[in-house]
This record gives C-alpha cells, sequence and structure tokens, in this order.
C-alpha cells in the first residue's frame, strides 16, 4: 500500500522543470532511444523491428487516412465511461469502507482480491452477459480501475486525523457536514493518488477490453495489425496508446494540483 | 443512565477515537454476530444468491447459476484436460516470474544506489508502469513465434517493472545515516551491501515481489485469451464456443483462485520475511 | 458552573481486558474560573476533558453545564486541541470562521467576527495564509480564536501549548492571561507540566493514574492580574513552594504507582 499512496509531483512552471536534471536527463535518455531505434531497425531489417523512421511514416499516413481519430474517439468514449463509473463508485464506496467499520468488514477482503486478480479474466463473463459490445469494454475498464480508487480512497478516509474529526464535533457538524466539510477534503491528497494510479488502468482496461472484445477501439486496430504482421502498424498504434495514457494521468494530475493546492510543498516530494 | 450513554453513543460509534469505544454492556452472542466474519459471510451469500437468481431467470446461453457453476468447478477438476491446461500456463507462469526476479532485483538495486542511471531510465520505467503491455504481444508473436518461449517474456516483462521499481525504492530509502553508521564501524562497501542496504530494502523488495507476481499472473492470463488461445485462457475461449456456460465461469473461478492462492503465500512470505517492517506488524496488515 | 458527579469510565481492550480510565470523579469549576488539570500520562484527564466536550461517552455519573446536563457537543463549549486541528486547506479566516459557519451565521457576519478575534491573537495580516505556512506558535492562535469566535461559556484546552517550543509557549501563556482576563471565560485548562498549571490556574486539580481519580485540589495564591509580569510571578515565593509540593505529590503517586507495579519504571505507562 505504501508504494501506491507516495505522491511525486514535478515542481510548478515548465522552465523550472527542464532546468532540474531529471527531465532533461530524460529527453536526453529518449533522444538517445529514439536514435539506438532508428540504427538497430535500419539494420535488422525484420518484420517485428521496424526503425523508428517506418513507425513515424506509419503513424502519419493512418492519421491522414483518418483511421486514427474515428478509433481514437471511440476508446476514449468507452474510457470516459468506464473510468467515470468506477470514480463514483471508489468514491462513494472508498468512503463507506473507510468511515464505517461494518461497510468494511463486509466489502473488505472482496475488494482487496479483486484488486490482486487478473482482471481481464472477467471479460468473458461479461462477454456472455452483455455481448460483444460496448457495455462489455466498459465493464473491463471499471473491473480494472474501480478497485484501485476504492482501497486507495477507504485508506485515505481512515487516516484522517482523528483530531480534525473530533473538532468538526465539537463545534457541533452532522455526519454530513463531517464528511463533506472535513473528511473528504483532508483525504484528497491520498485520494487522487489513487486516482491517478486508477486512470492507468483505465486505460490498460481499455485496450486489453477492446484486444478481446475486437469490435472497435484502438485494442481492435492492434489486434488487427497483429494478425497481419504489420509491425510497424503495431508500433504506430502503441505510440498513441502511450500518448493516451500519459495525457490521460497529467489530465488527472492537473486537476489534483488545482483542487489539493494547499498541500504544503515539503510533502509533494516522495 | 444507560439511556445517556446510549445517547452519546449514537453520535461516537461513526467517529475513530483512539481507544475501543465498544460497548461493555453487550451481550456476548451480540458482539460474535458483529464481528467481521459474519460480514463476509453475509456479503458472499447475498451476491451468490443475486447470482443464483440472475441465471434462473435472466441468464441466457452462457450465464450458468451459481450452483451450476459450482457443479462444473467440481467436475473440472476431475479432468485431466484441466491440469494439462494448469501445467502449461504455470510453467509459463513461473519460468517468468523467475526470470524478473533474476533480472529485476540487481537491476533495481542498481538503480536504487547509482543516481544518475536511475535519472536515465526513469522516463521508461513511468512509460513502461502505464503502457498497456499488451499491444506489444503481436509483436513478441512475430518474433518468436506461438511457443512458450513468447508467453515467458510477456510474463517476465509483466512482472519486471513492479519488481524494479519497488526495489529501487526500498534500496532508495534506506536511511542515510545508517550506511555512515556501518563506515563509522569500519564496514567495507561489500559489507555496507549485505548488512545495511539489502536488508534495509527486504520489505520493500518482498513488497515487489508479492506485487510482481500478481502482474505476472495477469501476463498469463492476457496472453493466453489474446493472443495464444492455449492453457487455461484457451479453455475458457473452447467453452465459450461451446456454449458451454458453467465450464466458460468454472476456469474463471479456478484461474481466480490459483491467482488469490499465489498472491496471498506471497504476502505471507512477506510478512514472514521483514516482520520488522511497519507494514508487516502484526493487526495492521499491509494492502 | 460545571457540575462534575460520580464520573466513571472503564475501557474494554480488543482482548477483552478492562481498564479504569476514570473512577468517581467529582468537581466542581466556578464561573470564570481558571481551572488547571494536571496528572501524570494515563490519569484520564484528556478523557475527562473530552466528556466535558461531549466528545465521548462515560458508563457512570453527571455531567452539567449551568445546570444542563451534557448529551453531546454543544454551542456553550468550544475546545483547543493538542495539535491544533486545524483545517491544512482553509485560510487562517476561514479556519477561525469554521465554528460560525457550522452553525449558519451569514458570511460577512462571520469574517467580520473573526477578523475581530484574528486581531485579538495577534495575527492581523495573516488572513489569507494557510496553516501549513504559519509556525505552531501561530497555528494554535489560529486555534485559539477559532475557539473564542463562538463565545463560548466554557473554554476546553486540551494541552494546548505541548506541542509548541518553550519561548512561544511562554507568550502563549501571557497572552491566554491577558485573552482571559479581559473575557473572563470558564477556562478548563489541560497540563503536564507543573509550572504552567501554577502560573495560569486559580485551583489545579491534581490527578493520579490507574484508576484515574482527583487526588487533590490545590489553590493557587498568587495574585491577578498575572499576565504583566510573569517571570517576576515564577520568583516569588508562593510559586516556588506550591510547584515544590506538586512535585513532591507527583513524585510520591510515582513511587505508589511502582511499588504496585515493579514493571513500570518510568512515569505511571501508557
Amino acid at each position: 500500500m505504501t508504494a501506491l499512496i507516495t505522491r511525486a509531483r514535478p515542481k510548478s512552471g515548465l522552465s523550472k522543470r527542464l532546468l532540474n536534471g531529471r527531465a532533461s536527463a530524460s529527453l536526453i535518455s529518449l533522444a538517445v532511444a529514439g536514435v539506438l531505434w532508428e540504427i538497430v531497425g535500419q539494420a535488422a531489417k525484420v518484420p517485428f523491428f521496424p526503425p523508428l523512421t517506418a513507425v513515424l511514416v506509419e503513424l502519419w499516413s493512418m492519421i491522414t487516412r483518418g483511421e486514427i481519430f474515428g478509433n481514437l474517439a471511440t476508446s476514449l468514449a468507452n474510457l470516459v465511461l468506464g473510468f467515470g463509473l468506477s470514480l463514483i463508485v471508489g468514491i462513494v464506496v472508498g468512503t463507506a469502507m473507510g468511515r464505517y467499520r461494518r461497510v468494511n468488514a463486509a466489502l473488505g477482503i472482496y475488494v482487496y482480491a479483486l484488486l490482486t486478480a487478473p482482471s481481464l479474466v472477467f471479460a468473458p463473463i461479461f462477454f456472455s452477459i452483455l455481448g460483444a459490445g460496448q457495455g462489455s469494454i466498459v465493464a473491463v475498464i471499471f473491473m480494472y480501475s474501480a478497485f484501485i480508487m476504492i482501497i486507495n480512497t477507504a485508506s485515505a478516509v481512515e487516516n484522517v486525523n482523528p483530531s480534525l474529526v473530533e473538532m468538526g464535533r465539537s463545534y457541533g457538524a452532522n455526519e454530513w457536514q463531517i464528511l463533506t466539510r472535513i473528511i473528504l477534503p483532508a483525504a484528497a491528497p491520498m485520494i487522487f493518488a489513487g486516482v491517478r494510479l486508477g486512470m492507468g488502468r483505465a486505460v490498460t482496461g481499455m485496450i486489453n477490453g477492446e484486444m478481446f472484445i475486437a469490435v472497435v477501439g484502438l485494442g481492435r486496430m492492434v489486434t488487427v495489425a497483429g494478425k497481419s504482421f504489420d509491425g510497424a502498424a503495431v508500433l504506430a498504434i502503441l505510440i498513441v496508446i502511450i500518448t493516451v495514457a500519459l495525457a490521460a494521468i497529467a489530465l488527472v494530475q492537473f486537476v489534483d494540483r488545482r483542487i489539493t493546492s494547499w498541500v504544503p510543498n515539503t510533502t509533494k516530494e516522495s | 443512565m444507560t439511556q445517556r450513554t446510549a445517547v452519546l453513543n449514537t453520535q461516537t460509534h461513526t467517529t475513530p477515537l483512539p481507544m475501543p469505544q465498544r460497548n461493555p454492556q453487550r451481550p456476548a452472542w451480540i458482539r460474535a454476530l458483529d464481528s467481521n466474519l459474519t460480514y463476509q459471510i453475509g456479503t458472499f451469500a447475498l451476491f451468490a444468491l443475486a447470482w443464483q437468481l440472475y441465471g434462473t431467470y435472466w441468464g441466457g446461453l452462457l450465464v450458468p447459476t451459481f450452483t451450476e457453476t459450482v457443479i462444473a468447478f467440481v467436475e473440472l477438476l476431475g479432468t485431466g484436460e484441466f491440469w494439462e491446461a494448469m501445467f502449461i500456463s504455470n510453467q509459463a507462469l513461473f519460468i517468468g516470474f523467475a526470470l524478473s526476479i533474476i533480472i529485476g532485483v540487481p537491476v533495481g538495486v542498481l538503480l536504487g544506489r547509482f543516481r544518475t542511471m536511475e535519472r536515465y531510465s526513469d522516463v521508461y520505467l513511468n512509460i513502461l508502469l502505464v503502457t498497456p503491455m499488451a499491444a506489444i504481444i503481436p509483436l513478441l508473436i512475430m518474433s518468436v513465434g506461438f511457443g512458450l518461449l513468447s508467453r515467458v517474456i510477456l510474463v517476465t516483462i509483466f512482472a519486471i517493472v513492479m519488481v524494479i521499481v519497488n526495489v529501487r525504492a526500498g534500496v532508495r530509502q534506506v536511511d542515510p545515516t545508517l550506511i555512515q553508521m556501518a563506515r563509522s564501524f569500519g564496514a567495507s562497501e561489500r559489507e555496507i551491501w549485505f548488512r545495511v542496504l539489502i536488508p534495509g530494502a527486504l520489505p520493500s523488495i518482498m513488497t515487489g515481489l508479492r506485487l510482481g507476481l500478481g502482474r505476472a499472473v495477469t501476463g498469463m492470463v492476457i496472453v493466453e485469451l489474446l493472443m495464444v488461445s492455449l492453457a487455461l485462457g484457451g479453455l475458457i475461449l473452447e467453452f465459450r464456443g461451446m456454449f458451454n456456460g458453467p465450464g466458460l465461469y468454472a476456469t474463471i473461478v479456478a484461474i481466480l483462485i490459483e491467482a488469490l492462492l499465489l498472491i496471498s503465500l506471497a504476502h505471507w512470505l512477506e510478512r514472514k520475511a521483514a516482520p520488522w517492517a511497519p507494514n508487516n506488524q502484526k493487526g495492521r496488515g499491509s494492502r | 458552573m460545571i457540575e462534575i458527579t460520580g464520573l466513571g469510565k472503564t475501557f474494554t481492550g480488543q482482548d477483552g481486558s478492562a481498564v479504569r480510565a476514570l473512577d468517581n470523579v467529582n468537581l466542581s469549576v466556578q464561573d470564570n474560573e481558571f481551572l488547571t488539570v494536571l496528572g501524570p500520562s494515563g490519569c484520564g484527564k484528556t478523557t475527562m476533558l473530552k466528556m466535558i466536550a461531549g466528545l465521548m461517552p462515560w458508563d457512570e455519573g453527571e455531567i452539567s453545564i449551568a445546570g444542563n446536563p451534557v448529551r453531546g457537543p454543544g454551542p456553550d463549549r468550544s475546545m483547543v486541541f493538542q495539535n491544533f486541528a486545524l483545517l491544512p486547506w482553509s485560510t487562517v479566516l476561514e479556519n477561525v470562521a469554521f465554528g460560525l459557519r457550522l452553525r449558519g451565521v451569514s458570511k460577512s457576519e462571520r469574517e467580520d467576527r473573526a477578523r475581530e478575534l484574528i486581531s485579538m491573537v495577534g495575527l492581523t495580516g495573516f488572513e489569507t495564509k494557510r496553516p501549513g505556512e504559519l509556525s505552531g506558535g501561530m497555528q494554535q492562535r489560529v486555534g485559539l480564536a477559532r475557539a473564542l469566535a463562538v463565545e463560548p461559556k466554557v473554554l476546553l484546552m486540551d494541552e494546548p501549548f505541548g506541542a509548541v517550543d518553550e519561548q512561544t509557549r511562554r507568550l502563549l501563556q501571557e497572552e491566554l492571561l491577558s485573552i482571559w482576563e479581559r473575557t473572563k471565560v470558564t477556562v478548563v485548562f489541560i497540563t503536564h507540566s507543573m509550572e504552567e498549571a501554577v502560573l495560569l490556574g486559580d485551583r489545579v486539580v491534581l490527578m493520579s493514574a490507574r484508576p484515574g481519580q482527583i487526588s487533590e485540589i490545590v489553590p493557587v495564591p498568587l495574585e491577578r492580574p498575572r499576565s504583566s509580569d510573569v517571570g517576576g510571578l515564577e520568583r516569588s515565593k508562593e510559586y516556588v513552594e506550591i510547584t515544590a509540593y506538586l512535585w513532591e505529590r507527583l513524585r510520591e503517586m510515582h513511587d505508589e504507582h511502582r511499588a504496585k507495579n515493579p514493571a513500570a519504571l518510568n512515569g505511571a505507562g501508557r
């Protein structure tokens, strides 16, 4: 759990980030790897490892042919539905588990079991209930992302400083006021750590779900490209997928920083 | 007076106070009924009932009832086909997981100890952590085919990131004053590694292995379901093709049980290996 | 003002072992009195304070404030917490106005009132800062202002200066005295410092541990007002005598406890 709740955030300001070494090291590192990829790819001449330029050319032609955007939009729609659903469930159930012992007793071990279980095995179950459509994909995304958010929210709520709650009660706050004015704001930083992990898992669930129920989206594109042994296409879509994942997580971090700007800087470094 | 206590109790029972809040006057049988186990069993019973009703009245061709699944599960355990599938799946799982330990632990230790290496590798670990690995399965099959090797490689790739990241974090968080302390007693670099760094990082290493095992099982399931339909994943797809709902669900239950047993075992080992770690202390099970 | 009769409480541990936290506590606090409660850790002084605040149930006895039995937190009492219990995401102004907000006081009215209190505790100019940007001493001033903002009849203080450094503590003591001299609110002040108990209190309630009982109530004959010359007060003969007497009594308690329970080496144990 501890590994899940640490918060690492870059310092504010792009210029500062570029200056602080880590970012520039990453850029250098990426550039070196890009060059190496190109050289090895050119030299090897195997279908499963095309050079970087070939992949980029393929990506560009996919974009101009309009293949990417349609599928990307479908995938993102699945992601928004599945992630949105698990965000709501994650916060509601997690808060209940963290605050009420009996709820925790009733659900705790099952949530933890579902978190550790390989989520994709549920895909055939959804397939059997919801059929080969978007409903199944959304359900798979939910299975991937909900439980990490429930667990993190529960542990965030449980760890709220008890004297803050006591303080609220001493001023006559009722349960609803305690939840909304004290517990949820106090737990927000840790809840967001879980939401970030949940978002990462949701993107994975989206791709895996779409690969299993190969009717729509980026996941289906990967499957199709793989079946036709088109390495450059697989890698081009992979680049799109990684971009989606990083952008989705950046979005969560952006919202996080807006909402929990009160967290002192010293505790932000993990 | 008991009345007043009760009034106050209703305002207090939900607030986590540092001291036990249990009312001593409550009879023992009520307290026993209020135990965690009761709620756990209650949840399961409710779930099984809902499943049974759904399966009976609304379930289509592929949705069995709870009892049908239980019967199919018992039958499945009696078939040679199932155990053969288990063997093939686990072969890839264990070789892949072992490889991820053999490679991942030293890499994690090095990255934790040497800052520059860590700086340049960080971006890749971050990308690997968020990338849906399943998308590289087609590349693996193009390069090494449908055999054991491609499954082993995939399991390794799935597990190794968790191992590396946790080992690295563990080594990095070893208290530097401990290293200075060891130096002040004249410890050599080798002794610092084996007496301070590795024992200090052990709790995180064990956590990494547990999380890595979870990912390894995930990798095993994914490769069999998405690309190489054989073994347990193949069995699922086969049952689906034959519209054998109970068999399909029973196989999924079997995979879930295996995954949970393996991870519980890893959890137990984690506590055994590093009982001093705060997360492994009694009563505060690390989640 | 506050009447406590026959107050008792037994805690039952998870293993079924019973600890007598409070046993037959009788206490009566006068209007406008400054009462300090002194005792070793585990003597139940904080437990008693939380019961007066209505935050914790008890098994036997009665507590009443101005003739009304205590049934929960109420507007006639407010509490100052040892670890400040400030909302880290709220500004100083919002923190001070928190109690008023829960009572439904309008925004402009509660902010005016909060500003008044902020100036009383000497924090004018810090209204928009967040607790994380303040020192411990300043944070406790916010806690004090918040407690006074709701105009309580009784101020309950739980080792309020236990978490600040010695110098700051001294300044806060002087300030608390001068505020009390002006507002004449009734104060119950928990402390583990003999010096603090004597400097501030009209009477010192000395409590002993296991079971938590009142062992003696010691009147403090030092002159009021004391806020102007705390340093001089400490050199007075009466001050020295009372602190010496309290130390003797605490020491006796410690020895008795050790005779009864040889395993405990230091203090009364927890």
